[in-house]
């Protein structure tokens, strides 16, 4: 086959798997929030409430610090929603769309791609509105949105090669998605959402960098108010880290999809 | 135009070794045939619907698909319960790339589910769900329908309706049931310890599958 020949049967197959990513968008939302465009609202106000009530707590009890421990908590609970809602849902997403593997077009990374998109897309429409809300209420302003932005892609990414692994392994082993719930819990305090790593001493600080999500938070801080304080981010780590999860995930799903059991 | 299964070998790990379902099944169906493959219980009907239709992967051997075929009818086919029958005919239109438009009003007119067309579908009877997924099949309009066992339709207005309109299209019906294969088919082959081997005379293959 001539090059162009490949190119154009690439082209085919990107213009198919979009359209299919595209339906089972339209499905999923349908499936989730109903028909009625009030079932929509509850896509922005779950993580919408959930960041202000975590804001507001912090905001009673936290010692004053440069930044406003509202601000500071409830915008970066928005990032944390992004892993949360990934990683919980993928536990059930083949379980729930396996009998749509009749259609030979519909592919199990389909299925993630379109309810991830769902997710980000939520998530940052959430993140604009809080902004903008704080924008209203005290004037301020993030320093950087396309550091945010970033940060929001890098989180999202990171968790959808997590949450292949998390649907390659509840399909291989009954009952470990409640592990993969306790890992999401474990992880908060974990994640970098109530601390920076200039708060930390020397040698927590050296721990605290391993993990990937610190390093998503520090951009997100970065973007947010970067001039009040050193952030502390390797990106190439954090890619390193999506490339191998997707890999590995990518992979386990193809196993996955060769044993699970139609009807 | 055709679907053609070159040397297909399927087998499942079991425990202590791997069951084998097909060693070695070739065949071509060209557009517009109406091939009937007989098999008694558990010789792998069902896998082989599920390899033509793409479902599953063979072990080995190649399949070319040089039309498009459909599901495997008769299985399920990812309707959503909590959707209504008129949003799932739009996904499958949307997945297979038609304009939704015409296919839900093609399923509305031929599945004669009237006000139940906007009703989610935990509320419909098994013969409701079952008109809506053969009315929706019928509106993508394949060059090759693929159909595991026998179709429930019945001798109703709309069983009518759909043997006739499945009569002018290409089938590839996988059964036990010799009447059926003779009544829509114009080929036959047998399955038959993991071999496919095909008649171009139809009462030669029920010959051959009477006497297994």
């Amino acid at each position: 086959m001539n090059g162009q020949g490949e190119v154009a049967l690439v082209l085919r197959g990107a213009r198919l798997q979009l359209r299919v990513i595209g339906a089972l968008i339209i499905r999923e939302m349908h499936t989730r929030f109903g028909r009625h465009y009030m079932g929509y609202i509850w896509l922005y106000f779950e993580p919408l409430l959930l960041g202000v009530c975590i804001g507001l707590i912090h905001a009673w009890r936290d010692r004053p610090t440069a930044f406003g421990p509202f601000e500071f908590h409830a915008v970066g609970y928005i990032l944390f929603f992004v892993f949360r809602g990934i990683l919980n849902r993928a536990t059930m997403a083949i379980k729930m769309n396996q009998a749509l593997l009749y259609h030979r077009s519909v592919t199990l990374p389909d299925v993630f791609f379109a309810r991830h998109m769902i997710e980000f897309l939520s998530c940052t429409g959430v993140m604009l509105a809080m902004l903008f809300g704080l924008f209203a209420v005290n004037g301020s302003l993030p320093e950087s949105p396309l550091k945010m932005a970033f940060a929001m892609i890098m989180m999202a990414l990171f968790s959808q090669g997590l949450a292949f692994l998390a649907a390659a392994l509840t399909a291989a082993i009954e009952g470990s998605e409640r592990l993969v719930h306790a890992v999401t819990y474990l992880l908060l305090p974990a994640s970098g959402l109530f601390f920076l790593v200039e708060w930390l001493p020397e040698w927590l600080a050296q721990i605290a960098l391993w993990i990937p999500m610190v390093h998503i938070f520090e951009l997100l801080r970065d973007g947010q108010f970067g001039s009040r304080f050193r952030a502390e981010y390797d990106l190439a780590y954090v890619i390193g880290w999506i490339m191998i999860t997707h890999l590995i995930g990518l992979a386990a799903l193809r196993i996955t999809r060769a044993r699970v059991g139609l009807e | 135009m055709s679907l053609e299964m070159i040397d297909i070998h399927k087998s499942y790990p079991m425990r202590g070794g791997r069951k084998v379902i097909l060693r070695g099944a070739s065949g071509c169906f060209a557009r517009g045939e109406r091939v009937g493959i007989l098999g008694r219980n558990g010789s792998g009907k069902s896998t082989l619907v599920r390899l033509l239709g793409g479902v599953e992967a063979p072990t080995s051997g190649r399949i070319h698909r040089n039309m498009s075929i459909s599901w495997p009818i008769g299985m399920a086919a990812g309707f959503q319960p909590m959707l209504s029958g008129a949003d799932n005919a739009r996904f499958i239109a949307r997945i297979y790339g038609r304009s939704v438009q015409p296919a839900v009003d093609f399923v509305e007119d031929f599945s004669e589910l009237g006000d139940y067309m906007r009703m989610p579908m935990m509320t419909y009877s098994s013969g409701m769900r079952s008109r809506l997924a053969l009315a929706v099949s019928l509106a993508i309009d394949f060059d090759c329908y693929l159909v595991d066992e026998a179709l429930a339709v019945g001798d109703t207005r709309f069983g009518r309706a759909f043997a006739e309109r499945i009569e002018r299209s290409g089938l590839i019906l996988v059964s036990h049931s010799p009447a059926l294969v003779r009544r829509l088919c114009t080929r036959a082959a047998v399955l038959d310890q993991g071999r496919i081997t095909f008649y171009d005379d139809i009462d030669e293959a029920l010959a051959t599958y009477h006497a297994l």
